[in-house]
């Protein structure tokens, strides 16, 4: 049993993901990426690569200045759509990053540069995030 | 064995050289052509990404000029052969088309695609209200010239492109392709569920694009960064109210090819602003001509009352909480515009057309 989060939670969604091509539904191909996750007040890395979730790991804030994007939401709203997740087997409509990110203020992706064209990536490569976060309804969790 | 026979008129040539004989009419080959090259020896390795097309930019192969002379379309770093007549290539500098992010779009665009015949799953499509069906199938309607329309604008200007700008040329092919999958997703979602295509879109933001003459540049000014900005918050509002796995699927990859084509279009646009002198300036004046045209096609009671009700989920509830979702859409669209006009240098909050600017004070 994992907690969330953690990067042993973060390790066993990204077996899950990479173990059952079934699980990817995003454009059917390669996703190129490398993002960080602001949780609270823990940040963590994910690096997508070709087919795969490539990497994922804690880091701290500053390390992120080389990511493409951050998701970046207060705790209780990961909770939220993590326990969605593992509830449905894959986030409702209204928990999936799109709507998240449509229904916070300023969004829930930014830059942590500035770079337009490196946090459109959030919209180009949405899915295989989305994806990945579904995964994770086949991880036993607790928070 | 058709083929074959149009391939091979009379004898198939013999591969054995003492039986072979010598063609009538046909001189013996002198390879003059070869050695006639630019630059010889070039050996590009593949990355962790494989053979990408941005990979092999190098040597002279990789210098792109500001400005391309060459009207034929010989391939850049192919060495020129003397009285090639030219093509009628109106665009030929670099800042007319230019975006650094074209070649990796391309292979993204080519990685990335989808089929609507049989990835999308059809099968999970459910029956729904009237209303609501009609509001879906309408929006379909609609979206579908917007993409008609993009794919036309492309393929005007992109066969007016220099051939030295190749990495743009070819993106935007895949762009029309995607353009082409978006016609297809919308027509068959709106035939497959009971339903059938609504009434014709009036058109004004669609001939405003078509008609932009004066360039590409001035085309991707209406045709991304005011309507495709727009578009982005109508294609997110779908996925959000997505009726099914179905439609989640249709809006979702949508968006993402959609995304890729702002991506461009952005891109294109700060390049343009930034390396044109004047750029900057000959935007702001479009982009103060084309709100209105898009504020009269925002106010058209269709789309908006479609999309309400489908936010809405029926004609009652889109009175209400459908229209005013449809209303922060707007608003929530204006913002991103505002904010890109101003990443642009062409700063557009003090001017904003005054029935645009309503919206963002609801």
């Amino acid at each position: 049993m994992a907690v969330f989060p953690s990067e042993q939670w973060f390790r066993e969604v990204r077996e899950v993901y990479n173990s059952d091509t079934s699980l990817h539904s995003g454009g059917g191909g390669a996703c190129d990426s490398k993002a960080g996750l602001g949780i609270g007040d823990k940040y963590y890395k994910i690096e997508f690569a070709g087919l795969e979730c490539a990497n994922v790991g804690v880091c701290s804030e500053s390390d992120l200045s080389e990511a493409d994007f951050i998701i970046e939401m207060p705790m209780d709203a990961w909770v939220t759509m993590i326990k969605d997740v593992q509830g449905n087997g894959k986030a409702s409509s209204n928990q999936t990053l799109n709507s998240l990110d449509l229904d916070h203020e300023d969004g829930i992706a930014r830059s942590p540069i500035d770079d337009q064209y490196r946090q459109d990536l959030f919209y180009r490569y949405n899915q295989n995030f989305q994806d990945f976060f579904n995964a994770s309804s086949r991880v036993t969790t607790t928070f | 064995m058709i083929l074959r026979g149009l391939l091979y008129v009379g004898n198939e040539p013999s591969k054995d050289s003492e039986t072979a004989k010598p063609i009538q009419g046909v001189p013996n080959p002198t390879y003059e052509w070869m050695g006639l090259t630019n630059e010889w020896g070039i050996r590009v390795k593949p990355g962790e990404h494989g053979l990408r097309l941005g990979d092999v930019n190098v040597g002279i192969y990789g210098e792109v000029p500001e400005r391309w002379e060459d009207q034929t379309r010989r391939p850049r770093g192919a060495l020129p052969r003397p009285g090639i007549p030219p093509l009628p290539y109106s665009l030929r500098s670099k800042h007319e088309m230019w975006a650094d992010c074209a070649a990796n779009l391309y292979e993204e665009a080519i990685q990335r695609r989808w089929i609507p015949a049989t990835e999308v799953p059809w099968d999970l499509l459910a029956e729904l209200p009237e209303d609501v069906e009609r509001s879906v199938c309408q929006i379909c309607t609609e979206l579908s010239q917007c993409a008609n329309t993009e794919l036309e604008i492309i393929t005007y200007w992109q066969d007016q492109m220099s051939y030295g700008y190749f990495e743009v040329k070819q993106y935007l092919a895949t762009a029309t392709f995607d353009c082409a999958r978006h016609l297809e997703v919308l027509r068959k979602r709106a035939l497959s569920n009971g339903g059938g295509l609504g009434l014709e879109s009036r058109g004004r933001v669609n001939r405003m694009i078509l008609e932009s003459s004066g360039g590409w540049t001035e085309a991707v000014v209406y045709l991304y960064l005011l309507r495709g900005t727009y578009l982005t918050r109508l294609l997110a509002g779908l996925l959000e109210y997505a009726h099914n796995d179905a439609e989640s699927y249709i809006y979702s990859h949508m968006l993402e090819d959609h995304a890729r084509h702002l991506t461009y279009g952005y891109d294109h646009l700060k390049y343009a602003a930034t390396h044109h002198k004047g750029g900057a300036a000959i935007m702001r004046t479009l982009l103060a001509i084309g709100e209105g045209m898009f504020a009269a096609e925002i106010e058209d009671p269709i789309v908006k009352s479609a999309m309400a009700i489908i936010f809405g989920g029926g004609i009652e509830g889109g009175r209400t909480f459908g229209m005013e979702r449809y209303l922060l859409l707007i608003r929530e669209f204006l913002q991103d515009y505002l904010e890109l006009c101003s990443w642009l240098g062409v700063d557009r909050e003090e001017t904003l057309h005054p029935k645009l600017k309503q919206y963002l004070e609801i």
